[in-house]
């Protein structure tokens, strides 16, 4: 009985115990504690308190949890908020709360009145009140040019705020994805031209006409025509509009771990490829193209006859 | 039959009939089926013109004739067939393809089948080898046989086909028979008539008449193949050939198939090379006969059988042709497929799946030359991801949210784009609902089709009114012409002539020069619009037919 007792005990007086160690070690190791020097420290302790222990300290906001190659870190959650906090009241630091929990995406200053419920002045009047303390910064959304929103000043903003790449100050920059969409096909076409002057099997030739989008990458990088700098999967948003242009085509290939430019085990190739139609015969004709076909009617003020368009035409 | 297409059919009946037979034809085409006496009451012609416009149409296949509703002993019914008319269009195109194929002679014999609809074999051997005579030097003539050879060809090669007996119909009071001739142009024709049209063609292009006309030749050649020139005089005379009551007619579906053939071919060339085209072209040479019209792929070829088929002169060695067949089965188009893998694999040419994508390519560069290329990106993104948002259209497309939603917006007023609205809440509150945009191939190809009949009309309207302002100087033309002509030939002197010559001043003359140019132009745009009505008209027919 008097065991049964003791390892209750013990039980009871555990958890606090230890939580405290777990945090001492974290104050030792600024930058993060692993699972496994939890262990390391704590050899007696069985894995299920741990994990209580843990759980517990996550929920009361004690503790951060991260994720790195090696497995999962715990950290000690930075305490600078609440001192910079110091000296706002309740209101303040809740809108706070609201503009932290939204992370990088921001938050619209509406959707803080609904989830703060107070009065939108009041909610005007903390807003800027935190934005001189360079607590928050207000972000230009290029989804909606006069919608602002809120996030924490040391955030980078999103790409659906900014728009990535493509965008400065708001504006989508269409010149210059225009340009890097004539650059990538550029590309793609001197490949498949050196391709076809290989004049080696037809297998080899089409093989060699495509690249990888990580080779086209390189290329513009080397080009040196974006001030920006652009990611592959920004390349690959442009060689996807020379899909629906028509102009290329793509095939993804299974390739090996570790190859330059696989993501997920996968190698996207693209190669040029020419239009298997020439203009079609109704629009090499006027009423192929004629804004007013609908209301051209022989007899009618417009009529075949007397259409100026055609004149043009014929007479060219 | 739309509006557009009945006003085509009438534009076509006018140039080619006249314009009686334009009204009783648009007449029919609009009001459907009639008999004799409504037809007389309805237009205000009398019986005899009623009668023979009738004829004409019958002759021509564009009009065919059925026992009344109402039941045994009811009046003959009249029907028009839009198709048939339509494909009247395409005349120039025909008579083209013979000649690259079978030369002047294959040229004529088209021409002058279409000319006149139903003609006896012996007759239009006759007719062709006299037209062809007269054209040749002074004393040399062309024999029958030669034509006759050709026309055999043809046959063999089902461009020509023979009319379903005429008597069977009047006999045994079944319509069908005698609708035959006038659909196989239309597959789409009523499920009724299709049966008596399939089972009529086994013995429409075979061997019977091959027998026959092989009798026929011999009785001709030696019957008066001596004199040509008076034979023409006298045509059709009451000698017998051997093939009285055996009509013959164009095979349009045969046209259509080999037209499909070569716009497949020509897209191969276009999307890979020359050398896949001429594999593809061996492919669909060597299953012409044997792949019924409205089959979705070609009989399946193994790849040695391939081989063996392959012009020597391409040089193509068999691991390379193994290679361009897989390349062919790899591309995205899917004009080559792979049925097997017995005999070293087996291929087919996926008809359907091609004329599919040649009517997308088609719908892609009417919008591209309508609306330009970016909208043209919008139309493919969102016939390759079929149902999106604005907001998706804008980000896939990359184009700033003003101009796409521009662009988009044209479109769809343009009917080229649909928008689905998809409520959350079945009040359908703008705020609480999906609107997504999708292009739908099919009506899209449909309304596109109808467009380009207009456009033809058009055309023939303008071509028509080109040639009234200039008319009396084009018979002034004619006049001077035909005097310069009877002149010559009775050995006027050379001063003479130009006297008769200068009758035309030079202004007159450049504004002759302007007309023909304007009329050319005119006619080979309405060819090239006919193309694009070929593509159209086949993708549709093939997916409603699958």
């Amino acid at each position: 009985m008097a065991e049964v007792k003791v390892k209750k005990e013990t039980n009871l007086s555990e958890p606090a115990e230890v939580e405290n160690r777990i945090k001492e070690l974290c104050q030792q190791f600024p930058q993060g504690i692993t699972d496994q020097m939890i262990q390391n420290v704590l050899p007696h302790l069985e894995p299920q308190q741990r994990a209580m222990a843990i759980n517990k300290l996550l929920s009361l906001g004690q503790l951060d949890l991260m994720r790195n190659s090696s497995g999962l870190l715990y950290r000690l959650k930075d305490t600078q908020g609440a001192s910079k906090m110091k000296g706002s009241d309740n209101q303040e630091k809740l809108v706070y709360q609201i503009i932290e929990d939204a992370g990088n995406k921001g938050i619209w200053s509406r959707d803080i009145r609904f989830k703060s419920n107070l009065p939108l002045t009041e909610i005007n009047k903390i807003l800027k009140n935190l934005e001189s303390k360079k607590l928050i910064k207000a972000v230009k959304s290029v989804a909606a040019s006069k919608k602002k929103v809120y996030m924490l000043y040391n955030l980078q903003p999103d790409r659906s705020v900014t728009g990535g790449a493509w965008y400065s100050d708001q504006d989508f920059e269409s010149e210059f994805v225009e340009v890097l969409n004539q650059q990538c096909f550029k590309f793609l076409q001197s490949k498949a031209e050196a391709a076809r002057d290989g004049k080696q099997s037809p297998m080899v030739q089409r093989n060699s006409s495509l690249a990888t989008s990580h080779e086209v990458w390189k290329y513009i990088c080397e080009l040196g025509i974006s001030k920006v700098d652009l990611s592959m999967d920004d390349i690959e948003t442009i060689l996807n509009t020379l899909i629906y242009d028509g102009k290329a085509e793509m095939t993804v290939i299974a390739a090996k771990e570790g190859t330059v430019g696989s993501v997920d085990g996968q190698v996207k190739l693209y190669r040029g490829v020419n239009a298997i139609l020439q203009p079609t015969g109704l629009v090499k004709t006027p009423c192929g193209l004629c804004p007013v076909f609908h209301d051209c009617h022989e007899g009618g003020e417009i009529s075949p006859s007397s259409c100026v368009y055609m004149n043009e035409w014929l007479d060219f | 039959m739309t509006a557009q297409e009945i006003c085509l059919c009438g534009l076509l009946l006018r140039e080619h009939f006249g314009e009686v037979v334009e009204k009783v034809g648009t007449h029919l085409l609009r009001s459907g089926a009639q008999n004799l006496r409504t037809i007389v009451h309805e237009t205000n012609l009398s019986v005899d013109l009623v009668k023979k416009c009738l004829c004409v149409l019958v002759q021509h296949g564009a009009c065919s004739f059925t026992v009344g509703r109402k039941g045994p002993g009811s009046p003959t019914e009249y029907h028009a067939c839009g198709e048939r008319i339509l494909r009247v269009l395409r005349y120039s195109r025909y008579i083209y393809t013979a000649k690259t194929l079978y030369g002047d002679t294959g040229e004529l014999i088209i021409e002058e089948l279409l000319q006149r609809g139903h003609v006896t074999m012996s007759s239009t051997v006759k007719t062709v080898a006299d037209r062809l005579t007269q054209n040749m030097e002074e004393g040399q003539s062309l024999d029958y046989s030669e034509v006759s050879s050709t026309f055999s060809k043809l046959v063999e090669t089902h461009f020509l086909q023979r009319c379903p007996p005429v008597g069977a119909a009047g006999t045994s009071g079944g319509a069908a028979p005698a609708e035959a001739p006038a659909t196989p142009a239309a597959p789409a024709a009523a499920a009724s008539t299709a049966p008596p049209t399939a089972e009529s063609f086994p013995e429409c292009y075979t061997l019977p008449q091959v027998t026959l006309t092989g009798r026929g030749k011999r009785q001709l050649v030696p019957e008066d193949g001596e004199d040509q020139r008076n034979a023409k005089r006298a045509k059709m005379t009451s000698e017998s050939h051997g093939d009285e009551g055996i009509y013959w007619q164009v095979n349009f579906e045969r046209f259509h198939q080999y037209f499909r053939d070569q716009a497949i071919i020509s897209a191969v060339a276009n999307k890979m090379d020359q050398t896949s085209s001429e594999i593809v072209r061996t492919i669909l040479r060597m299953s012409e006969v044997t792949t019924s019209p409205t089959a979705t792929c070609t009989k399946p070829l193994s790849t040695n059988e391939i081989f063996r088929s392959l012009p020597a002169s391409y040089n193509i060695p068999r691991h390379i042709l193994d290679q361009y067949l897989t390349l062919l089965v790899d591309d995205p188009m899917e004009f080559v497929g792979k049925a097997g893998e017995s005999g070293g694999g087996m291929f087919v040419v996926n008809l359907h799946k091609a004329l599919a994508n040649l009517a997308r390519a088609t719908l892609e560069s009417i919008v591209q030359e309508r609306f330009g290329s970016r909208s043209a990106r919008i139309f493919r993104l969102l016939l390759r991801k079929r149902h999106l948002e604005q907001k998706q259209v804008e980000d896939f497309a990359m184009i700033p949210a003003k101009e796409a939603k521009d662009m988009l917006y044209t479109l769809l007023s343009h009917n080229l784009v649909q928008l689905q609205e998809i409520p959350k809440t079945p009040d359908f509150a703008p705020s609480r609902t999906f609107y997504l945009y999708t292009v739908n191939q099919l009506p899209t190809a449909r309304m596109l089709l109808q467009n380009c009949y207009k456009t033809v009309a058009n055309l023939i309207e303008r071509r028509l009114f080109e040639t009234k302002e200039n008319k009396r100087l084009l018979e002034k033309s004619q006049r001077i012409e035909a005097i310069l002509a009877s002149l010559q030939a009775s050995g006027a002197e050379p001063e003479q002539l130009s006297e008769v010559e200068e009758m035309i001043s030079a202004p007159e003359k450049q504004q002759l020069d302007v007309l023909r140019l304007h009329v050319n132009k005119l006619d080979s745009a309405e060819n090239q619009v006919d193309e694009t009505i070929f593509i159209l008209e086949s993708y549709i027919s093939s997916t409603s037919a699958s």
